[in-house]
């Protein structure tokens, strides 16, 4: 019985000591950095600490912290653009792959069972190859002498090749090719869990195809749609690649600005209150999220 | 049981007679009620040479099939016989790969389900999760733009028909199966169908549950005074509900008749063997006299003796068929009797009311026997071992040509 417990009580340790020594740890050694100054030294910030001064010391270094990054942060409008801009960004690169995912996940759920395991793999087959390298494919394909623009050229469609590398709609373009399989893997989960009856109960009592879906399959893939764009939407807003190899100059995303101010300015502690602020930023759709899934858990019991 | 003894002595002319005493609030009485014996009648469902193929697999084979107003209608047969597509079909679930279907003088085979005068309450109830039952029951007569007010009425209505008033606002998870099942039969007459599909709608209740549900079932059918059609592999439910029904084998119709006269009057083993308990008796005609046949086989010593159907040749092969009930088990041989066959107890199943025994003949054949337990204490009962004569009179037997 005693060992039992023991045991128990190990099997919840080990995720928690995951957690603090993968997340809290590290998240407590970025904010202490986003409190210091920033300083022309090996670490770059100030204060650090001085063990060998003693208690005095660890009092010292307490005392020389303080917020002035965050006052800065959020005053500059660089960064309060940045967060704005990539919230945006995310906002409509979420909606956008929800209207791609959508009829993918309702046509893999849709399709003969036997056939539905080879789908699902087909959708995470891309992580196969490393994300870095489908994010530069996509160069190759948007580019002005690129893929798109030699077929679209050829095939008469168009005269002038047309500017899509470098730019926002770019972005959108590798946002919602990178994270569509986010997005279609919890809509066919839940669309697939749809009973088919259901649909030619609606159809039996007088709902012609197009409003039995909006009806039924559509509130009952809502668990379905709010996780999928959980999973894309909060990735998305703090991305760095896709804006930094596709986006142009005036793409202001906060994952870029975060980048530069650390390894251009080599401004640690500026660029830590900016993560931080991010992590913060992000809470609000993470805990919808949680109890999204919590409320999924609910419904199934 | 009881039932289906009353439809089975229908006069054929008692439909054409009884017509005064039907007023169309109540239905006549079930045994005067018997349209498909009047040719002038229209059916308010017809199946017309109707085939279902789904690949090489044909499902329903050529079926022709008249229904008629307020008949409770049940489609009987072993899972993969048919029934279900036959249903489906009617629902415009799956299109008929040769045939029509006519639903009041309308062909309706090329109409999609959600213009069809019929509801159907499915096998899974197929409630909507994400609806109070309030709203479920009343989806159909949302989706023909209802004014709310006359909405909220119907769907009262139905819930009180059904006593499902007190779950109104509750969630279908939130509801035990039996609740399920009536909110289910509700949300399928809400709209006042002229015809009801019911798909196994009792399968997934309990037996006792279901006994009240069957007869909930036949309320229901009486008072709202629709053609209801069901589809059942249970046969005592079909027995139970029906006024007819249709027997189907591999996707053909065996027979359809009244519950009466397919436990009485079968038309082929696969009918008599699939409703009831049957005894059976392989032979040959060895010769036809008076309306009566004798048959002769290698199963039993003397000639059977039995009313004969028509077009019987001598030397044809035939099967008697004979339900235990109609057995009389005697240790002497009866002095009187026209067909008595030996053989030895070999099984007493005692059931209270009534007593099975299993008889097996010298040819090896086990022939089973009822006896009702009339009297509390019997002489000599009859048991394991004991040598016993089954008799019965010649018009108990039905002589079957396949």
């Amino acid at each position: 019985m005693q060992g039992l417990v023991t045991r128990r009580w190990l099997v919840i340790a080990v995720p928690y000591a995951w957690l603090l020594l993968l997340f809290l740890v590290p998240f407590f050694i970025v904010f202490k950095i986003s409190l210091s100054d920033v300083a022309t030294a090996i670490p770059p910030y100030t204060p650090t600490f001085d063990l060998s001064q003693g208690f005095a010391g660890i009092a010292d270094f307490l005392g020389k912290l303080d917020f002035e990054n965050y006052a800065f942060v959020l005053d500059d409008s660089l960064y309060v653009n940045s967060y704005w801009s990539s919230l945006k960004i995310a906002a409509i690169s979420t909606f956008l792959t929800l209207l791609v995912a959508y009829p993918m996940a309702y046509g893999m759920a849709r399709a003969p069972k036997g056939w539905q395991p080879t789908l699902v793999m087909l959708v995470i087959l891309p992580f196969w190859t490393s994300f870095l390298i489908r994010v530069y494919a996509w160069i190759g394909i948007l580019k002005k002498e690129g893929l798109l623009n030699l077929l679209l050229v050829n095939m008469g469609l168009i005269s002038e090749p047309l500017t899509i590398l470098n730019t926002t709609t770019a972005v959108y373009i590798g946002i919602v090719y990178s994270y569509l399989p986010f997005m279609i893997l919890p809509l066919y989960a839940s669309l697939e869990k749809i009973n088919p009856a259901l649909i030619e109960a609606a159809e039996d009592l007088g709902s012609p195809p197009w409003r039995a879906f909006w009806q039924v399959t559509f509130p009952l893939s809502l668990p379905g749609v709010l996780a999928g764009c959980f999973l894309v939407f909060i990735p998305a807003t703090g991305e760095f690649v896709i804006p930094d190899l596709l986006g142009g100059s005036d793409t202001l995303m906060i994952g870029k600005t975060l980048w530069s101010e650390f390894f251009n300015n080599r401004d640690w502690p500026v660029s830590s209150a900016v993560a931080v602020v991010l992590l913060l930023v992000l809470v609000i759709p993470i805990v919808l999220f949680q109890r999204n899934q919590e409320q999924q858990r609910e419904a199934a019991r | 049981m009881a039932n289906a003894a009353v439809i089975g002595s229908n006069a054929p002319s008692s439909f054409n007679g009884g017509s005064s005493r039907a007023s169309p609030r109540t239905p006549a009485p079930q045994s005067n009620f018997a349209p498909w014996k009047d040719p002038a009648r229209v059916p308010i469902v017809r199946f017309e040479n109707v085939t279902k193929r789904f690949g090489n697999f044909v499902a329903v084979k050529s079926c022709t099939l008249d229904i008629f107003e307020r008949e409770f209608f049940s489609l009987l047969g072993p899972s993969g016989c048919g029934k279900t597509t036959l249903l489906r079909m009617l629902a415009g679930f799956e299109r008929p790969t040769e045939g029509r279907i006519i639903v009041e003088g309308q062909d309706i085979t090329d109409l999609p389900p959600y213009e069809r005068p019929v509801n159907m309450m499915f096998q899974s109830y197929a409630l909507f999760p994400h609806m109070t039952v309030e709203r479920n029951i009343g989806f159909g007569l949302r989706q023909e733009g209802m004014a709310k007010e006359a909405i909220a009425k119907r769907v009262a209505e139905a819930m009180e028909m059904l006593e499902l008033g007190k779950f109104a606002a509750r969630k279908p998870h939130q509801l035990s199966g039996g609740q399920q099942q009536r909110v289910a039969l509700a949300r399928a007459i809400a709209k006042k169908p002229r015809i009801v599909l019911l798909d196994e709608p009792l399968g997934a209740l309990d037996k006792r549950l279901r006994q009240q549900a069957q007869f909930e079932l036949m309320r229901i059918q009486e008072t709202t005074g629709t053609t209801f059609i069901i589809v059942t592999h249970d046969q005592e439910e079909a027995m139970t509900v029906s006024s007819r029904i249709a027997v189907m084998n591999h996707g053909e119709l065996a027979q359809v008749a009244t519950p009466g006269d397919i436990y009485e009057a079968p038309q082929s083993r696969y009918v008599a063997q699939f409703i009831g308990d049957v005894n059976t008796f392989e032979g040959k005609v060895a010769g036809v006299e008076a309306g009566f046949v004798e048959i002769e086989g290698a199963g039993f010593g003397s000639r059977l003796r039995a009313v004969a159907p028509e077009g019987l040749t001598r030397g044809q092969q035939v099967w008697l068929a004979l339900r235990p009930e109609k057995l009389r088990i005697a240790l002497e041989r009866p002095s009187d009797s026209i067909n008595a066959i030996q053989g030895k107890v070999i099984d007493v199943g005692y059931l209270g009311s009534i007593s099975h025994y299993h008889v097996e003949l010298a040819s090896g054949q086990t022939v089973t026997a009822l006896r009702a337990n009339s009297a509390r204490t019997v002489e000599r009962a009859i048991s394991w071992e004991d040598n016993v004569w089954l008799e019965w009179p010649a018009e108990t037997g039905v002589v079957l040509t396949r």
